[in-house]
């Protein structure tokens, strides 16, 4: 029995040749569509999960007030804090204060001299808190001597060849010994926090420049915990206030407002998008997964509901076989599992085209988003998640059709195919509505996110990052500052080299500022160090006042550029006469001058306002030099002529650079290529629903097959019948897009909401949506109607 | 030969839609002995149909009694008279309905499936009924290949396969040329001769010639039961 309604499904879908296309098309892009966006969600769900305590660790997080930047969570702390935690709480177990090695510039063994990005200073308690595995080593006993350091199996095998070799050796960082006390198990990157060496904080706390460490009033680390019990959390925030008052504000470090919480380790990687310095290696956006949840589920159904409406329109043929089945002798059961079969087949198929399309795109989407997605058929979750997608599609799109189908009476179908009856009508209708509103908040969407992705690209940011790469000094190497401009500026391609902070003029630290006034005003700004000649060479403009001058003695430390926001914030209307108390100038009692503003810049990305900056002259604290070149030049030819001349100079400080391309990506791109690949998702949504369209279209059609037939016979034009249709079609269409409009631009409004800067809701792309939604029903219609209008109406009559 | 095939009394079926009650059989009551041939004639609309359905198990009535071998059915679920239906009851209708995506080997085995017959004792059934019918040539072919008259001979094939007490036409030359249809009318006569009862709907009198008796509907009433000598030779196939 089985096989009979194999043989007569395959060669009714084989007869049908378009809708078995229509068909497998739209499932095997649903599916593809919908596989993917599980690799990514679960992907980014599946962070922090390898860290076994992680039900019962938490981050202090700090939340400010501060005049100049307002409210804001912070996730770095004070140097004392995590001590003074576990002395104050017995409920706190473990606690580690964390911090990137961002000091160290080189790492040096044998001939081996590198710079490492992922080192880090951290507290014994970090191992078994980050249950952190060791090959080699006591995990007990590392990280509590000073100039010790434990370091990663890779790591080890990169400079000392084998882990054994690593084990007790020793390695120098910025020229000086650290001995290895353990090899530990690589670490994965799915995770907010990455290590391939963690040095011990005992190393640097007798360093000098980190005096700091042991004061309540700069904030550098990020500081864990480890409870007993994730309940105690709560005592523990119930407790901070007081904790605050007694620890904090009573060492007059400044504090004027602050307030502690603890967030949950668990939420950290997807919950943290409104917590600033983090010093994570990764964070995600479980706003941003939910989105993706949605669209999937959407893809998911949008596919499933054109695959009921194609079976519903080919229903109309098979009336007349399952009446005849029926009067053979064929039960209701046996026919629903003969309808639910055929579904199962062609979403099997579906299934195996959607992993043949995944196989070819994945590559591709991995170069391009930097991921390594990967169909694993030897995961058993993944071989069963295929399963459960095959039942739950073939059982969603396969039921509806099976039931109405095998409901069919033999005596009402036999002499003349199905009676379209209301309930028919009304089905096939609401899906067309459906999906012709999918179409339209689609369409709008992705007109929105457009609109706003290109805002963000032409936006003046007010800086200009073109042809521009910054170089990372190490300990001291400013000293030598004039010669490797002097040298670099020998080749005429490099139009410009200044020392500064970073290549976007600020440090990336915050602190405070006072005000030369009587009331000592204070003000939290980003600092900037750099040299004059950085403003001019990215752009910035001097809108009033003048710039550095090193000549003048007194402009090293003494004197202080502000940005526009700075000076708005501290409501003055010039700088005149205008002084700070003194901040990062050698003689103490100089209270530097302002000396001149800049324009506001995005020294961010647009996703951040522009908070206050101030900008000094001093070269003890540029952290590199950023270089200008001529667009002329091939790029790789000027890094290669860089390279070299840096190395002749700085043959201790490995070269390290980073080109304006890359920070942009950074900051910028990352979010733009998600946010591509969420309009490339809406736009296979919109595809897959014109598809549906297209089948239901053409079922409302061939049930209209006998009218169309009359009605030309009675001479109506074949015009005059398709007008009628596209008549009917404006109404759902309209309705439609009452449904999907203010849907979507709910959505889209809080979106936007996201950006501070960002474009408002346009009347224009309703309009478009809605006519192109309209198009890809005229297209349909003319297509699908035409050609039945167009037929003997003879051919019509007799079918019936 | 003289058991009873089946028998109504009183039969009813009464059509409803939203505003307008038609009544298609008004309290039939007749009844077909083992190995009859009868013909239902009548103006279209007279409920030739309906009962036909009924007697065929497609349909309930609305009122009165149906026997079918001795078993009252008037009130079977679906699921039992599909049951009763496809041991006994061969169709023959108008418009053949064979199915476009099986061939004819395939459509007239279907029935047998149904029964859940083995595939060695169905080839040997189906070959059978072919060659009987005179169409094992075509038996790879699909309907849309065939003519009217083949295709009703597989219609006929598939109807006799199973081996059933009972066949229904229903206007079985409706759709053929003369000769065509005098080629089934022929079939249905020689399954007759070798006793298998049938009940055919026909507008033709030519057709209703070759039956033994003729019941005359008219406006869902039986009118007329006229019992006629069946025609004295009946031409051998071949």
């Amino acid at each position: 029995m089985f096989i009979s309604f194999v043989i007569s499904s395959f060669r009714s879908l084989t007869r049908q040749k378009t809708y078995l296309l229509i068909n497998l098309a739209g499932l095997s892009v649903g599916i593809a569509a919908f596989i993917l966006i599980m690799l990514y969600v679960t992907h980014e769900r599946g962070h922090d999960k390898h860290f076994d305590n992680r039900h019962n660790m938490f981050r202090v997080v700090e939340v400010q007030n501060e005049p100049g930047v307002g409210n804001q969570h912070v996730a770095i702390t004070m140097g004392p804090l995590a001590e003074e935690l576990k002395h104050s709480f017995p409920q706190v177990k473990k606690a580690t204060r964390v911090m990137p090695a961002y000091f160290v510039a080189s790492v040096e063994y044998g001939d081996k001299l590198l710079r490492e990005e992922n080192m880090m200073v951290a507290d014994p308690d970090f191992i078994e808190m980050f249950s952190v595995k060791f090959l080699r080593g006591n995990p007990s006993l590392v990280l509590k001597e000073p100039n010790t350091m434990v370091v990663s199996e890779d790591f080890a095998e990169k400079y000392f060849g084998t882990a054994d070799k690593a084990y007790n050796n020793t390695i120098m960082l910025d020229g000086e010994g650290y001995k290895i006390d353990g090899v530990f198990e690589n670490q994965t990157k799915q995770a907010h926090i990455y290590f391939e060496a963690i040095i011990s904080m005992s190393s640097i706390e007798n360093m000098p420049g980190f005096e700091w460490m042991r004061r309540w009033g700069s904030n550098s680390f990020v500081t864990y915990l480890l409870l007993d019990n994730p309940r105690d959390a709560e005592i523990i925030e119930a407790a901070f206030p007081k904790f605050i008052e007694d620890k904090i504000f009573s060492q007059d470090e400044g504090w004027q407002f602050l307030e502690m919480y603890l967030q949950p380790f668990d939420d950290i990687y997807l919950g943290s998008q409104h917590i600033k310095f983090q010093m994570v290696s990764g964070i995600g956006d479980a706003k941003v997964l939910l989105i993706f949840d949605i669209i999937a589920i959407l893809i998911l159904l949008i596919a499933c509901v054109n695959y009921i409406n194609i079976s519903l329109a080919r229903s109309v043929k098979q009336a007349r076989e399952v009446g005849m089945r029926k009067v053979l002798g064929a039960d209701r059961m046996s026919l629903v599992y003969r309808f639910i079969s055929e579904s199962f087949v062609i979403t099997l198929l579906a299934i195996l085209f959607a992993i043949g399309i995944l196989e070819f795109i994945l590559p591709e989407l991995n170069k391009m988003l930097n991921t390594d997605f990967r169909i694993d058929f030897s995961d058993p979750s993944f071989m069963f998640g295929l399963f459960l997608l095959l039942l739950v599609i073939s059982l969603i799109s396969g039921s509806y059709p099976a039931f109405y189908l095998s409901r069919f009476q033999p005596v009402s179908v036999l002499k003349g195919g199905i009676k379209t009856h209301g309930k028919t009508g009304i089905l096939s209708k609401s899906l067309i509505v459906f999906q012709f509103a999918i179409s339209i908040g689609l369409i709008f969407s992705i007109l929105m996110i457009n609109d706003q992705m290109k805002y963000i690209k032409q936006k003046d940011l007010g800086i200009n990052y073109d042809q521009s790469m910054f170089l990372f000094f190490g300990d001291d190497d400013y000293r030598k500052l004039d010669v490797l401009k002097k040298e670099l500026m020998e080749n005429p391609a490099i139009k410009n080299v200044a020392g500064s902070s970073f290549m976007n003029g600020v440090s990336g630290s915050q602190g405070a500022i006072y005000v030369d006034d009587s009331a000592q005003t204070r003000l939290t700004v980003r600092f900037g160090f750099v040299e004059p000649e950085f403003f001019d060479a990215m752009g910035i403009k001097m809108v009033e006042g003048r710039n550095f001058n090193p000549d003048i003695q007194s402009d090293h430390g003494g004197v202080v550029i502000l940005n526009e926001s700075a000076i708005k914030e501290l409501g003055w209307k010039d700088i005149r006469d205008k002084r700070l108390v003194n901040a990062f100038s050698p003689d103490t009692t100089v209270n530097p001058k302002v000396i001149g503003v800049i324009r506001d810049y995005h020294y961010y990305n647009l996703k951040s306002l522009i908070e206050p900056a101030a900008y000094f002259y001093v070269p003890e604290n540029f952290r590199g030099v950023t270089i200008k070149y001529s667009a002329q030049e091939k790029k790789e030819k000027i890094e290669d002529f860089i390279q070299t001349k840096w190395n002749d100079l700085y043959p201790k400080t490995p070269y390290q650079s980073i080109t304006s391309e890359k920070y942009l990506y950074d900051s910028y791109e990352s979010d733009l290529k998600m946010r591509t690949l969420f309009v490339a998702f809406a736009i296979i949504s919109m595809f897959l629903s014109s598809l549906g369209l297209y089948g239901l279209t053409s079922l409302l059609i061939e049930q209209k097959t006998k009218i169309i037939g009359i009605k030309k016979v009675l001479g109506s034009s074949v015009s005059s019948i398709v007008l009628s249709l596209i008549k009917e079609y404006m109404y759902l269409v309209g309705l439609a897009g009452i449904i999907a409009i203010p849907v979507s631009a709910i959505f889209i409004q809080r979106f936007l909401d996201n950006y501070p800067y960002r474009v408002d809701i346009n009347v224009l792309n309703i309009v478009i949506a809605l006519t192109a939604a309209l198009v890809i029903a005229f297209i349909t219609i003319i297509f699908k109607a035409g050609s039945t209008a167009n037929s003997n109406p003879l051919e019509a009559l007799k079918y019936e | 030969m003289n058991t009873t095939m089946l028998k109504t009394t009183n039969l009813t079926k009464i059509f409803r839609t939203d505003e307008v009650e038609t009544t298609a059989l008004n309290k039939v009551s007749f009844q077909i002995k083992t190995g009859e041939f009868v013909a239902i004639m009548g103006p279209s609309g007279c409920g030739k149909s309906t009962l036909l359905n009924i007697l065929g198990l497609l349909d309930n009535p609305s009122e009165g009694d149906y026997f079918f071998l001795d078993q009252e059915v008037s009130k079977f679920t679906e699921k039992m008279r599909a049951n009763l239906r496809k041991r006994n009851i061969g169709f023959v209708f108008q418009n053949f309905n064979l199915i476009d995506e099986l061939n004819v080997y395939e459509n007239v085995e279907l029935p047998l499936i149904y029964l859940g017959m083995s595939s060695s004792e169905r080839k040997k059934r189906v070959e059978a009924t072919l060659e009987q019918m005179q169409i094992m040539h075509r038996r790879k072919h699909f309907p849309l290949q065939l003519s009217g008259g083949q295709q009703q001979r597989v219609a006929v094939a598939r109807a006799v396969v199973a081996n059933p007490h009972l066949i229904l036409a229903d206007e079985p030359t409706g759709n053929l040329d003369s000769s065509h249809g005098e080629e089934v009318m022929n079939l249905l006569a020689q399954l007759n001769q070798q006793g298998t009862t049938i009940i055919m709907v026909t507008h033709s009198q030519h057709d209703a010639e070759y039956s033994q008796r003729i019941i005359r509907l008219f406006d869902g009433q039986i009118v007329n039961e006229n019992i006629r000598i069946p025609k004295p030779e009946i031409p051998t196939q071949g």
